[in-house]
């Protein structure tokens, strides 16, 4: 199988004496594959994520993500890691206020050496198919919850990752709104976008998710595929 | 109010702002340090003589009688005076000249050096009602054949260090007497250049050279010079008419004595001043920044019962704290740097310890926190007013502030984004931004001061020492009783005289032999651009009590390189230039008649320039050579030679080249300028070093509060990709703009600064300044110092900005 994350053996612990993050985990994920890992808070989701976008490195064990040992890599090797392979989606968006929207979805593309009038119209695009180009100009405040999330998807896919990592990225809207960002996060992963996501709502997981990582004290308790998802 | 809750609270924010505590501690230090040292030096600057006139029973006025004239009775009689409250006198008094034989490290093994015109006084002891003589080494005449010198004082005018048991022999004396140095003392207005018992006097006088009396006098009102003169009139009325032949007051040996170090004071009170704004800038600072990113916290405090006054209490207290301890240790610095600057006065002097005042020590640490306590409650208050549920709400909103329209406006720019989302942060707080700019401006502004300063005072010395043009001296043997006296230094100041040393058994040539032989080896020599003859010469000018030096060249002196601050050189016989203290003291201007007296004969010029040249502590005279030969033939013989150099020219080599040509008999000396300089460089380079430091720590503690501040975003930044060079350049560009264009609004600032205090300090030390002490900046120094701000706000920069680079995102991620 092709893979395009590979934990291996992989364990986390912030301090020497105290119980580990994560625990011997291993896993992989293919390319297309829309994962949720899932468990009851402090069962260190978080804290995988973070291993699997570089942001952190594991004490012990392997992280290789689109062929590189995201383990390994130094600070500024993360950073270019994060431009080219990796798009990321916070519970709270973590977009900038004192940046437009547009300059908020075009950032990731100046940092990576893309020019304005490039990332502008890639910016373009995305706030387009997420019907947010209306809001182009506007600061972040000035948006509703949904918008926001839709801005920093955009944001994610500037730089065409290989990954969207989500992490609870419907734990800070009402339901309806987390329902309409958990159906654009299945049109992308149906359009081929990879994507793991962390959530404790075991529906937004059944339904937007092939597969389910279950994490119970930094272990994997379960595994389980439940195929293609339906588009209701 | 209970202190217990306030004193944890304020022990915790201290504890969780340990950066913003060292900046506040080291600014203080800094500051303090510098306004010790400022005011020691400015309160101290008389105080050496002060001390020693005090302590000696200095003599207000030394009158020098003609004993035909005055009998000892009436002598006697003007200790009745009532402007009087002592006298001492009359005591014998003869000038002669003294040979003083001075051991050498050279094969000859000893020198010979001669002393022209030295002032002798009989007494019987060092003490009395006035002028208590200090000996400092050795004992006090009690026979014949016995001198004590002078410890090269104020008024001497002794060339060397004597010291006990030297040879003397008094050339100028019938059958050249040997004596023997048997002590070295001070008078603290140099009222001799030695002394011997009353009798020997008798030895010493020639038909020539015969005794005066010393008649000393302390008044009950002497403080300035209108007073002093009347006193001296008192005295002169009370005399039959002629009776006083000369009188020196205190007055200008204590100016003189005082020129050193005043003109210190200026420069060192702006750098204080300049420390103590920052200080107040970068505590108001640290404790708004610490109120506006503490909001939460505030509300938290308030919340569980803390009163205004108590958070009140616990935010002023985290400046104030760190402020005291900076101010504590600020005294201490300050007091070791001016014990180094003021000790060396205090030695001079023997008047013990100089130190700094204790109402210094006491009154800047007070000062200072009275003005920091200002600049950190007025946040503080703010804190203790501002409502619980206020304070917590405002602490949990985004605090990304204003500036959007400066994102938005420098997004479009065509540079990279970091720094453009970096110099667009500087706009989210106006007010921080600010003050940040202010304080850098201070500092940039003090950096080109120091810069235009040291450059002036480099100027100052050259022009005085005339070292890029006199480069080079040699000095003619002179014979015993030719009645040549010493020759001129080449760094202006108060001791002016120089002799040539004869090696043991060297005879003297004869004086036109020696000028032949100097003049054909000067045009032999290749590196020979010019040279002039000069005499230097003693003379009296009508108004002054005591004789002053004037130079005579022989021949063009127009390249000697003296520069005029105003009229102009000299062009012939009967005129002279005159620096400005010259002027002040006489009360003349240019255009006005000088009269002075040279070997017994009264000679008349004009005054046709002022000039900048500190000789004798600008109390001297320079003319061409017909001037004085119109009234003493004997000005026959030259003093020395000033030699200027081709370009290119090794001066060591020449003199070596030189002094081979012309033999032993004859002195070739480098022109040793700069001695003073480095030390008073070394007091501007360090303060200016303090001060770039101040405004960066300044710096540093913005970027520290703002990086708190937005420790979220940042995280945010890494998360989507920005490396760590990108956040070093984005944090350093918070500042670098703001450096900017604190650097331009700098240098004409410190420029202005210059314009102001150099001149101030020439008025301190006596003198006017010709314009080129002034114009020193050049166009590639002004581009220079105007990114003296943008280097300030990198250097304060990147230590927090490399810390923030390297922070955990994902915990930057979490941070509220």
């Amino acid at each position: 199988m092709q893979t395009l994350i590979e934990l291996s053996d992989v364990t986390k612990r912030y301090d020497d004496d105290g119980h580990p993050a994560v625990e011997h985990v291993s896993f992989a994920v293919a390319p297309g594959e829309a994962v949720a890992i899932m468990g009851p808070s402090g069962s260190g989701k978080s804290t995988l994520l973070n291993l699997i976008a570089g942001l952190d490195r594991p004490t012990s064990g392997t992280v290789t993500v689109a062929g590189e040992r995201v383990d390994k890599l130094s600070e500024t090797g993360g950073a270019r890691f994060r431009r080219q392979q990796v798009g990321m989606i916070f519970q709270f968006f973590n977009l900038l206020d004192d940046l437009t929207v547009a300059d908020n979805v075009m950032l990731p593309a100046q940092l990576a050496g893309e020019s304005r009038g490039k990332a502008l119209g890639r910016a373009g695009e995305l706030l387009a198919a997420l019907h947010i180009s209306q809001h182009a100009d506007a600061y972040p405040a000035r948006l509703s919850g949904g918008e926001r999330q839709r801005v920093a998807i955009a944001r994610a896919l500037v730089n065409r990752p290989a990954l969207l990592l989500a992490d609870e990225p419907t734990g800070a809207l009402d339901s309806a709104t987390g329902s309409e960002i958990g159906e654009l996060l299945l049109d992308l992963n149906t359009s081929g976008q990879s994507l793991v996501m962390v959530t404790h709502n075991p529906d937004l997981a059944s339904r937007y998710a092939g597969r389910v990582i279950l994490l119970v004290d930094g272990r994997i308790s379960s595994d389980v595929t439940t195929g293609p998802q339906v588009r209701r | 109010m209970r202190s217990g809750p306030v004193r944890r609270a304020l022990r915790g924010g201290l504890g969780r702002r340990r950066v913003q505590t060292a900046v506040i501690g080291l600014v203080l230090l800094v500051t303090t340090g510098a306004a010790v040292l400022a005011l020691a030096v400015v309160a101290d600057s008389n105080a050496p003589f002060d001390a020693a006139f005090a302590a000696q029973r200095g003599a207000d006025i030394t009158a020098k009688i003609n004993p035909a004239r005055a009998s000892p009775a009436r002598l006697a009689a003007t200790r009745r005076l009532p402007q009087i409250v002592a006298a001492a006198g009359p005591f014998a008094e003869v000038t002669t000249s003294l040979q003083l034989t001075i051991a050498t490290a050279g094969p000859a093994g000893a020198a010979r050096l001669l002393i022209p015109s030295v002032t002798l006084v009989g007494r019987a002891a060092p003490d009395g009602p006035v002028d208590d003589i200090a000996l400092q080494s050795g004992h006090w005449p009690t026979g014949p054949g016995q001198i004590v010198l002078s410890g090269n004082q104020a008024g001497s005018s002794l060339p060397v260090q004597p010291s006990p048991g030297m040879p003397v022999t008094a050339v100028g004396a019938a059958g050249k007497p040997e004596l023997t140095v048997v002590g070295i003392a001070s008078s603290v207005t140099g009222t001799a250049d030695g002394w011997v018992t009353p009798a020997e006097i008798t030895r010493l006088t020639t038909p020539q050279e015969p005794a005066s009396t010393q008649m000393l006098y302390r008044f009950r009102a002497a403080g300035d010079d209108a007073a002093v003169r009347a006193d001296a009139a008192a005295v002169a009325g009370a005399l039959p008419p002629g009776a006083v032949t000369a009188i020196q007051s205190y007055l200008p040996v204590r100016l003189q004595e005082t020129l050193g170090i005043a003109p210190i004071a200026p420069f060192v009170a702006a750098f204080g001043i300049i420390g103590l704004a920052m200080s107040v800038l970068i505590v108001a600072i640290v404790v708004s920044g610490s109120v506006v990113s503490g909001y939460r916290r505030i509300g938290v405090l308030k919340s569980i019962g803390f009163t205004p006054g108590q958070v009140s209490a616990a935010y002023a207290g985290q400046a104030l704290i760190p402020a005291a301890a900076g101010c504590t240790a600020g005294v201490l610095a300050g007091n070791l740097l001016s014990g180094a600057l003021l000790g060396r006065a205090a030695s001079v002097y023997q008047v013990g310890t100089l130190g700094v005042p204790s109402w210094v020590n006491l009154s800047v640490p007070a000062a200072m926190l009275v003005v920091v306590g200002i600049a950190a409650l007025v946040p503080a208050i703010r804190a203790g007013r501002l409502s619980a549920i206020r304070a917590i709400a405002a602490g949990r909103a985004p605090r990304s502030g204003g500036g959007y329209g400066a994102h938005r406006l420098l997004g479009r720019l065509p540079v990279v984004r970091p720094v453009t989302i970096g110099l667009a942060a500087s706009f989210a707080r106006p007010a921080r931004t600010a003050v940040t700019l202010v304080a850098t401006l201070l500092g940039a502004a003090a950096v080109t001061f120091a810069v235009g300063l040291g450059a002036s005072l480099t100027r100052v010395e050259s022009g005085l020492s005339l070292a890029g043009t006199e480069q080079v001296f040699v000095s003619l043997p002179t014979a015993p009783g030719s009645g040549v006296s010493g020759v001129r230094m080449g760094a202006g100041g108060a001791q002016s005289t120089r002799v040539a040393l004869l090696p043991k058994g060297v005879r003297p040539a004869a004086p036109a032999a020696a000028e032949h032989a100097v003049a054909a080896a000067l045009r032999a020599q290749p590196g020979t651009a010019h040279f002039v003859a000069e005499t230097d010469q003693q003379v009296t000018v009508a108004g002054l009590a005591q004789q002053i030096p004037v130079t005579a060249f022989r021949g063009d002196a127009g390249w000697t390189g003296y520069q005029m601050i105003s009229g102009r050189w000299y062009t012939g016989p009967g005129q002279v230039v005159v620096p400005t203290h010259f002027l002040t003291v006489t009360g003349k201007s240019l255009g006005n008649p000088v009269s002075f007296t040279f070997g017994g004969r009264q000679i008349t010029a004009r005054i046709v320039g002022e000039v900048f040249d500190g000789d004798n502590s600008g109390l001297a005279m320079i003319t061409a050579w017909q001037t004085l030969a119109s009234a003493d033939p004997r000005l026959a013989q030259t003093s020395q030679y000033d030699v200027e150099l081709r370009s290119g020219t090794s001066a060591p080599a020449y003199v070596q080249a030189l002094s081979t040509a012309l033999g032993p008999a004859y002195g070739v000396s480098l022109n040793g300028a700069g001695r003073g300089l480095p030390l008073v460089l070394g007091l501007i380079d360090a303060l200016t070093l303090l001060l770039g430091a101040v405004a960066g720590l300044g710096v540093l503690n913005t970027v520290v509060l703002q990086t708190r501040e937005r420790v979220h975003d940042l995280g945010v930044f890494k998360a989507i990709g920005m490396t760590p060079r990108q956040t070093v350049v984005m944090i350093v560009c918070w500042v670098a703009g703001i450096g900017l264009v604190a650097g331009l609004i700098a240098v004409p600032l410190g420029i202005a600064l210059q314009r102001y205090l150099v001149p101030v300090m020439a008025s301190a030390a006596g003198t006017a300044l010709p314009a080129s002490i002034l114009d020193v900046y050049g166009g590639w120094q002004l581009g220079g110092l105007a990114l003296a701000g943008m280097a300030i706000a990198v250097a304060g920069s990147l230590a927090p900005a490399v810390w923030a680079a390297s922070a955990r995102t994902e915990t930057a991620l979490r941070a509220e």
